[in-house]
């Protein structure tokens, strides 16, 4: 099986998962990204709006289990094929939730292009902002080294 | 359901964009978001519909340049399918009737 292991700063990780806890906790009943299923009858919708809020909150439970105990003890968390994908579905939703909150009020441009201005900043855009560059990061490394182990899985 | 859906997609039917529109009666349409990375979209399409990376990468900024695109057009059932699949993955998928069917 393959599997990564990526080593992180705690000292840089650690202060953006309050920010990302915080929005997985606002996910727990609300999906990220906006469904239009106005064509569906009332039942069905319900249901579909209902799994895929099922299938949210499993992967941001197996985001969150990257950041255990070992985490903050060594820095490091790992992927394979047991938690790739959950958390590469996790990590959009958050990046989605947090663009639509926190991140509102920022341009694309500004999103898309932010280097020095980080630092000028308002909290707590500029920590969710490092959180939504990070959770990207992570989304980078697991395609890059694991999209093979994905699309055969 | 990759098998088919690559079936599908070399059915021309009056693309707009440079790609063939699949046909059927229903249609998957991928609309844009701001936030999703454009190798997340490329590897999601490859996953759930079978595309080979060049097609996944044409979808990809078809939806990136033009706001939309259609990847699937099949029976409302399967399309359903796909839709739920595609928001499973947190992108913005709707299902559209084939006006010319």
């Amino acid at each position: 099986m393959k599997r990564i292991e990526v080593k992180l700063s705690l000292e840089v990780v650690a202060p953006l998962l309050d920010v990302v806890k915080e929005v997985v906790d606002g996910l727990d009943r609300r999906l990220a990204a906006p469904n239009k299923l106005e064509d569906l009858d009332a039942d069905l919708r319900a249901g579909w709006r209902d799994d895929l809020l099922r299938s949210q909150n499993e992967d941001c439970r197996r985001f969150l289990a990257l950041f255990d105990r070992e985490f903050f003890a060594s820095g490091s968390i790992s992927f394979d094929e047991e938690n790739a994908e959950s958390v590469l579905r996790a990590c959009a939703a958050i990046r989605l939730r947090m663009r639509a909150s926190t991140l509102r009020d920022l341009p694309d441009e500004t999103i898309e292009s932010a280097g020095p201005e980080v630092d000028q900043m308002e909290e707590p855009a500029r920590k969710a902002f490092l959180g939504y560059v990070f959770l990207a990061t992570l989304q980078e490394l697991i395609i890059q080294h694991l999209d093979s182990t994905i699309l055969e899985g | 359901m990759s098998g088919d859906a690559s079936r599908a997609e070399t059915e021309p039917a009056g693309g707009t964009a440079g790609l063939p529109a699949p046909s059927g009666n229903w249609r998957v349409v991928v609309l844009n978001d701001p936030v999703s990375l454009m190798s997340y979209v490329v590897l999601v399409f490859r996953k759930i519909f079978g595309f080979d990376e060049a097609l996944a990468r044409r979808h990809m900024l078809e939806v990136h340049e033009r706001g939309r695109s259609v990847v699937w057009a099949g029976m409302r059932e399967k399309a359903e399918a796909y839709v739920f699949t595609l928001q499973q993955w947190h992108l913005t998928a709707i299902l559209e009737p084939d006006e010319a069917h």
